[in-house]
């Protein structure tokens, strides 16, 4: 019987932080692209400034939030592949 | 950006009657729509609130789960601005010698196109369903002389008034050019 193994690979966790990077990137220039479009072709008035604050506020909010949990966590923190079922927890599905 | 007291190719003595967007109910569906997408799974931790925290105190799982949760609740964010974007470009603008028609259909296709009100030989309002019955909204086509194509305000407040409007500014129009001895000038239509 031939017996395989895998080769550890470790995957550090900051690549998560990459990910969501390159969706901050899509989301920006997505958003200016949208903002660039109301200025261009809307109409002018106070709630054409009213709207791209609000959203640009909205914005600012849920990434300051996000920035403010993703802290708080090691990043350096190696992910094994091998390792994978380490991290279940029995605790995770108190329910269950 | 647009001005509704200097319009595109705006001709002497012409000036804006009436300035029109879908009605507001069009916006309240964005709004519902968005909030119900956030809403749940915001609850569902709430409610599930004992094994949501086990989960952010993980070391792997909790990093995944907030940055999931994050691109979640930005693209609501995101898709309700995109929405509403939709809603405020698509406009209709009639004066007192043309209607002017600007669609956004999405980012990146916007048609706008312009009728001579000597040209329309037909207005329609249309008020359809429980909804539209109860609030006040419709449609209007306005039927050109010389070409299949019609225009179309979608989903708009107080349909009947605006096609009463649009009939009499026709009929003013009609009477001035065929006492100037004008003939129709037609539909112009650009693809932006």
């Amino acid at each position: 019987m031939v017996m395989f193994e895998l080769p550890n690979i470790d995957v550090p966790m900051y690549v998560f932080l990459c990910v969501f990077g390159a969706y901050m990137l899509f989301y920006v220039i997505y958003s200016l692209f949208n903002i660039y479009h109301l200025i261009r072709y809307g109409i002018y008035g106070f709630g054409l400034y009213l709207i791209v604050t609000i959203f640009t506020g909205g914005t600012i909010l849920l990434v300051a939030g996000s920035m403010f949990l993703l802290l708080d966590y090691d990043w350096t923190l190696p992910l094994s592949l091998n390792d994978a079922t380490e991290f279940y927890n029995e605790d995770l599905f108190p329910g269950l | 950006m647009m001005r509704l007291d200097h319009l595109p190719n705006q001709r002497p003595n012409e000036h804006v009657v009436l300035f029109l967007r879908r009605q507001w109910f069009a916006l309240l569906t964005i709004v519902c729509a968005s909030v119900l997408l956030a809403g749940v799974p915001l609850a569902a931790g709430w409610y599930f609130w004992e094994i949501l925290r086990s989960w952010l105190d993980h070391p792997v799982i909790g990093p995944l789960l907030v940055i999931l949760g994050s691109m979640y609740f930005l693209s609501i964010w995101l898709f309700a601005f995109l929405e509403f974007t939709d809603y405020y470009l698509d406009t209709w603008i009639i004066t007192n010698e043309r209607i002017i028609n600007i669609e956004q259909e999405g980012l990146f296709h916007r048609t706008a196109s312009e009728l001579d009100l000597a040209a329309v030989q037909d207005t329609t309002a249309e008020i359809r369903g429980i909804l539209q019955t109860l609030f006040t909204y419709g449609q209007v086509y306005v039927q050109t002389a010389g070409e299949k194509g019609r225009f179309h305000f979608k989903n708009i407040d107080n349909p009947e008034q605006v096609k009463e409007i649009v009939s009499r500014l026709v009929e003013e129009d009609k009477r001035l050019l065929s006492a100037a001895g004008h003939v129709s000038r037609g539909k112009v239509k650009r693809d932006l």
